[in-house]
């Protein structure tokens, strides 16, 4: 773990308009992220934006959205937000795992882990 | 707004699943080394508020105003298939990350609490917190080189752990043991939990 420089805060407040969270219900860490359809008017569109709903026509875990637009977490939720209530991207609300992980899920996941 | 309806009745295909499984321990007691052992590491930044505390721990002279600051922490995805991965999240090791636990904690299916025997109180607080949440967890006693070892019973007397929550003597630089250790949380959260203790939202 690292703590960096304020530097790069200056840029991302601008990405965001200086909103810290995102519009509409909270987005969790490993919510599945997919693109809808694309913008009419893409150049109404940031370019963060436009690599979002490139990268998510595979529905793709926020983490990783993150991660691939190398931008904070809490950045990339004001983005996705913004891309949600435009109807761009849909981003799914992880069930209980309970529920999430069935006997098949449960030998998938198993089986996985064994043959890596 | 709320697209989970559609998206159930749009396709039939099982939706895109990623379950979430915590690194924790000690500062220095091989989460990152774990992660890396068994699958790519990525890097995670979160930008967060300094608390009073932290705040003066960071050097903020000649920033004026500065309320926030960027926390790096590494994360691994081990991909099952299309649409099916598993996401290993090394929880912050530092008492001032605190806050971040809750974030990574919610929804998880479980944890992995690393402990290492010549200091086994640094993983007090990650078995204080798992168990106060029921969250399934289990420890892997991390064998290093020179490390004595203790039996698994002393251990379990040590930690003052329930019998049923599984430790492990492991190498986190082996990708056999850390195999052993995940498919041992897996099926530790999944068959030893009947209902689910920690529910999203």
């Amino acid at each position: 773990m690292t703590i960096e420089g304020p530097g790069p805060l200056i840029r991302l407040f601008g990405l965001t308009k200086g909103r810290a969270r995102p519009v509409g219900e909270p987005i969790d860490l490993v919510a599945i992220v997919t693109t809808l359809r694309m913008p009419v008017e893409p150049t109404d569109l940031i370019p963060e934006q436009m690599e979002v709903l490139r990268m998510c026509r595979r529905p793709t875990p926020v983490a990783d959205v993150a991660a691939q637009l190398k931008l904070p977490l809490n950045v990339t939720r004001v983005i996705l937000g913004d891309l949600r209530r435009e109807g761009l991207v849909a981003i799914d609300r992880p069930r209980p795992v309970a529920q999430s992980i069935d006997e098949r899920i449960y030998r998938e996941v198993l089986h996985g882990l064994r043959s890596l | 707004m709320d697209f989970a309806a559609s998206e159930a009745s749009a396709t039939t295909a099982p939706p895109a699943l990623a379950i979430k499984i915590l690194i924790a321990g000690g500062f220095g007691v091989g989460k990152t080394t774990l992660v890396g052992t068994i699958s790519e590491i990525r890097p995670l930044h979160t930008e967060e508020f300094l608390s009073d505390r932290s705040i003066g721990i960071d050097d903020t002279s000649g920033v004026e105003g500065k309320v926030t600051t960027t926390v790096a922490l590494d994360f691994g995805r081990i991909t099952i298939r299309e649409g099916l991965w598993l996401y290993l999240f090394g929880t912050p090791g530092q008492d001032r990350f605190w806050f971040m636990w809750d974030e990574l904690a919610v929804g998880a299916l479980g944890a992995v609490v690393l402990a290492d025997t010549r200091r086994l109180q640094d993983c007090f607080p990650a078995v204080d917190y798992f168990e106060q949440r029921g969250i399934p967890f289990v420890v892997g006693v991390n064998c290093f080189d020179g490390a004595r070892r203790y039996e698994v019973s002393k251990i379990r007397k040590a930690l003052g752990i329930a019998p049923e929550i599984p430790i492990i003597l492991c190498d986190v630089r082996q990708r056999e043991s850390v195999k052993e250790v995940l498919t041992t949380l897996v099926t530790y959260a999944v068959k030893g939990v009947p209902v689910d203790p920690h529910p999203v939202g």
